[in-house]
């Protein structure tokens, strides 16, 4: 296979020590399987493809790369990083708890460049809430021993409006994240995804979302604590010092090509939209077996792409860059879009510059009541 | 063949009661349609007639049975089954000389069944009453048999009992068609007089009129006039359904059948006209002759402005069949350019609605159906008004006049309680009351029809568990203490909201309304105020509050498809409704403030 263009590759890692109670993403608590064939699979899968020459960013994630044993998730990484050789962005999400000095050093030396720390809270009560199993105390060991080793590009996760906590809840854990002075901060207000044991809860009664209000208030707050820490707000939810903005997540909000390899992962390239399947055993024996593991294809038109390309560009902050969107999709987005985007000018949730269209600050609470207009035509 | 081998005659019931099943088994029996050909219930040939069980259109079957040696010509003529099709109904009845009423064994007489029996008494019809369904389990024929003779006063013991659909009694019924159903009188001397009991337009032939002879005969390529309009035309094809389109030369006195004449527009054919010769025309037209009258009113919006064009080209195709339905334009201060739509009813409006979303792709908005009235202004000018923004300003009206009608409900004496709560509620003046037998019983009210437009029905198959029926008939325009509610929504007036209502009950329905109002309009990205003025005062104000948080937290990769399709569905929502200023008001919403109910 010959890619031209893909820029971004992204890694998943299919295996938890326990599936935490919000999260809906592929994962197998790591004692039903042996991960051996499943990363083997993950290096042929990737193997496929003529990665070296275009690939900008690699991400891991999962999962937990770090509940893999040691020894099979250098050997990943040293594949990777073998085989792109000109990757200026290499992130691994970390599990507090699961990395210490050793481990990170390792990681550090192999060429990985950037952690991302599932933080999610720094209270208990609501760690303990989202069945995590780390401390505040593991959170803020990780960041040191990975400051230690050489690490200067490192990203924290916090989840907002978690059931029965209150603003001064989340402020407590903004203010712990920011005094650990990383470069990155990603800010997710808690969604309820089907089949996970939260949204039986919720669904039970047994534990009862946060208000609207409040809700609002915390994303409120968080862009106001972390703006005032130095980092800036690049994303709806996504924060950082200027020039650190993750490189790989930028390529999905800028809709440009990348490649996901291991169960569950989608691409994006040649024009078609693929998705893995979710099975780790299908997904290996299929590996193995030579055949495709892809289970949905989509071949969006090209006004599909132009919408999509909206939708996402306008999560950043810096919006959609007009030429940019014109060199990309063929299409004037002031044109393609001219009754949505008079629409919401006249009523204040975009702003039009000499060359970008973007949301304006009060647009960002309720962005998909204004994203939902650049989803078709 | 001489009229006293002719029977014209139709099928009177209410709904479900075997109407059409029995018209099948009578071609089977007189051998008119044949295993291969037949379908179902041939005589409904609308999709949306077969879906609802109901026959809109009326159509026409000429049949051939022997009896004692003779050869009879037998024309069966179908109704609409349904109360605003009133009009329609007495032209088919008035093209014959008897009607069978058919009465389920189970369900025993209903509403519609007496109004359409008594239709049939007042167009001069012998009738036949026929008990069908008698081999069900549930059957009472006995009993249903008894309420007939109580309500129509005919003999219990001239009741045919069948079953229409295992053809039981079926041939007895037949023989007693042509033994008990008059003759049409032989006027065959006479100039040529023809009704026009119905028609419908042919895409390629024109509109082809159904028509019953009652005097001289009608030939090809003879010109023709029709009374009403005074219009002439050549005839170029007569015929009979037998039941396909069969040509004939002649169409003798007392026969029924088709006339094709060039006539392009079904607007130019007026139901109940007469046809006559333009050479030796009839002296006066046949009597019962009406103007279709529409009595409810609704404005229809194409969801987008740019439809609009569309829109109109859409009822312009409806009109071609269905000339009982009216439109003219209407511009909306709030709402834009659309088109003021007059239906005979609240049925019709269905149907029309349904057709119009089903045979053209355009996302309709459509405003809360309302009734005629007729204004008196204080300088004396009386005019009939069919929407409340024509209203004019309240201190120019001298009286207010709203259409009554007089309803019909029957219903077990179970439930009396509550459908006389009912009506009360909406002012409806009991005439009188009827007990047909022990557990059933007859409700005449004189109503104002605007109360019982809308969801009366409903809330009278709710009451009475399914079991009441009703019908009615327009009496006639009376003066009413009514006054204009006034919605104000984001502090702008939309008169498509505006609702005449009576004195009495302006200021609880108007609180109602915004309440209602408030569940059916979607949350903004601001706060929208929804007031209500009566008579020009603000009474009370209900606020729907502004999304606060509604956005996606994570967005990568593997999110976009699915994310996508959220989104595209979120948008798809917004699509029925109408911008008024910054906010959108659904299609529900403008449905909402008929609902009187409680909660």
């Amino acid at each position: 296979m010959n890619v031209s263009s893909p820029v971004s590759l992204y890694v998943h890692i299919p295996f938890c020590s326990r599936r935490c109670r919000y999260c809906a993403f592929a994962s197998e608590p790591m004692d039903l399987h042996d991960p051996k064939p499943v990363i083997d699979a993950l290096i042929q899968e990737a193997a496929r493809y003529d990665l070296g020459s275009t690939i900008q960013t690699i991400y891991i994630g999962g999962g937990s790369p770090t509940s893999l044993p040691e020894k099979l998730l250098f050997g990943l990484i040293e594949y990777l990083a073998y085989i792109c050789y000109d990757v200026s962005e290499f992130t691994v999400e970390a599990n507090p708890g699961q990395v210490n000095e050793p481990i990170l050093k390792s990681l550090y030396s192999l060429g990985v460049n950037r952690l991302s720390i599932g933080v999610q809270s720094f209270n208990w009560k609501e760690l303990e809430l989202l069945g995590r199993q780390h401390t505040a105390v593991d959170v803020a060991k990780s960041v040191y021993a990975a400051r230690t080793v050489g690490f200067t590009n490192i990203s924290l996760d916090l989840i907002s409006a978690i059931p029965e906590s209150g603003i001064k809840d989340f402020e407590h854990s903004l203010l712990c994240a920011t005094d650990l002075d990383v470069e990155h901060i990603s800010v997710y207000s808690l969604s309820y995804e089907d089949g996970t044991s939260m949204k039986e809860m919720l669904d039970s009664g047994r534990i009862q979302a946060v208000d609207e209000e409040t809700d609002r208030a915390m994303y409120e707050m968080a862009i106001e604590v972390l703006e005032q820490a130095g980092l800036r707000q690049y994303e709806i939810s996504n924060f950082a010092v200027p020039g650190l903005e993750c490189a790989h997540n930028l390529t999905y909000w800028a809709n440009r090509s990348w490649i996901g390899v291991g169960p569950s992962a989608a691409s994006w390239y040649q024009g078609k939209r693929t998705v893995n399947v979710a099975d780790v055993r299908d997904y290996v024996r299929r590996i193995q077996e030579g055949n495709d593991p892809t289970l949905e294809v989509q071949n969006p038109t090209l006004l599909e792409r132009a919408c999509e390309t909206a939708v996402l560009n306008l999560r950043r902050r810096v919006g959609i860059d007009l030429s940019e969107f014109q060199q990309q999709t063929g299409f004037d987005a002031l044109n393609l879009f001219a009754e949505s985007i008079q629409n919401h000018v006249s009523n204040g949730f975009l702003e039009i510059t000499d060359k970008s269209v973007r949301l304006t600050c009060k647009a960002l609470p309720i962005a998909d009541q204004i994203l939902c207009d650049f989803s078709t035509l | 063949m001489g009229t006293e081998h002719i029977r014209n005659f139709s099928i009177v019931a209410h709904i479900d009661h075997g109407k059409s099943t029995l018209a099948d088994r009578l071609l089977d029996l007189t051998g008119a349609v044949d295993e291969r050909e037949k379908m179902d219930q041939l005589l409904d040939s609308m999709d949306i007639e077969r879906e609802r069980g109901i026959t809109i259109k009326a159509s026409a079957v000429t049949m051939y049975h022997e009896f004692q040696g003779i050869r009879y010509m037998l024309n069966l003529i179908d109704t609409p089954g349904h109360v605003d099709f009133h009009y329609e109904v007495s032209r088919a009845l008035a093209a014959c000389e008897g009607a069978l009423l058919v009465v389920d064994a189970s369900q025993g007489v209903e509403a519609q069944t007496v109004a359409n029996a008594y239709l049939a008494v007042e167009t001069h019809n012998e009738i036949l009453p026929v008990i069908n369904k008698v081999d069900l389990p549930a059957a009472q024929p006995d009993l249903v048999a008894e309420e007939i003779e109580h309500i129509f006063g005919i003999s219990k013991n001239h009741c045919f009992q069948i079953s229409a659909k295992s053809g039981l009694g079926v041939a007895d019924l037949l023989e007693g068609i042509i033994t008990l159903l008059p003759p049409p009188k032989d006027r065959s001397i006479e100039p040529t007089a023809a009704l026009i009991f119905d028609s419908h337009c042919d895409e390629y032939r024109g509109v082809i009129c159904y028509v019953r002879v009652f005097a001289g005969s009608l030939r090809t390529r003879t010109k023709i006039r029709l009374m009403g309009s005074g219009r002439t035309y050549m005839v170029t094809e007569l015929g009979k359904f037998m039941p396909e389109m069969t040509p004939v030369a002649e169409l003798g006195c007392g026969e029924v059948g088709y006339v094709i004449a060039n006539i392009r527009q079904l607007a130019d054919v007026t139901i109940g006209d007469t046809i006559t010769e333009d050479s030796r025309p009839a002296v006066k037209a046949l009597p019962g002759y009406q103007p279709p009258m529409q009595m409810v009113f609704s404005d229809f919006y194409p969801g987008n402005n740019t439809d609009y064009p569309k829109l109109r080209a859409a009822f312009e195709k409806l009109t071609l069949n269905d000339a009982s339905f009216s439109f003219t334009p209407q511009s909306s201060p709030a709402l834009g350019f659309g088109f003021r739509c007059g239906f005979l009813g609240l049925l019709h409006m269905e149907i029309i609605q349904e057709r119009l979303e089903r045979e053209n792709d355009i996302d309709v908005v459509q405003t809360a159906p309302t009734v005629s009235y007729e204004v008196v202004t204080t300088d004396g000018v009386a005019r009939r008004i069919d929407s409340p923004s024509e209203l004019p300003d309240r201190t120019k009206i001298e009286e207010l006049w709203e259409p009554f009608v007089r309803l019909e409900i029957l219903t077990g004496t179970d439930t009396i309680g509550g459908i006389m709560k009912l009506a009360e509620q909406r002012r409806c003046q009991m005439i009188k009351t009827d007990y047909l037998g022990p557990t059933r019983v007859m409700f005449e009210y004189k109503a104002p029809l605007a109360e019982i437009v809308y969801d009366f029905y409903d809330q009278l198959k709710g009451i009475s568990h399914g079991y009441a029926t009703m019908d009615y008939e327009f009496i006639g325009f009376e003066a009413s203490d009514l006054v204009k509610i006034d919605i104000l929504v984001n502090k702008q007036p939309v008169d498509a909201l505006s609702l005449i209502i009576h004195r009495s009950v302006a200021e609880t329905r108007g609180r109602r309304v915004l309440v209602r109002l408030r569940q059916a309009i979607p949350r903004h990205q601001f706060d929208v105020p929804l007031q209500v003025a009566v008579g020009g005062k603000i009474i009370a104000r209900e606020t729907i509050k502004a999304y606060r948080k509604d956005v996606t937290a994570k967005l990568y990769g593997g999110d976009v498809t699915r994310k996508m399709k959220v989104l595209k569905k979120q948008k798809e929502g917004k699509k029925r409704m109408k911008s008024i200023g910054q906010v959108q008001i659904p299609q529900e919403a403008f449905m909402s403030i008929l609902d009187s109910s409680d909660n």
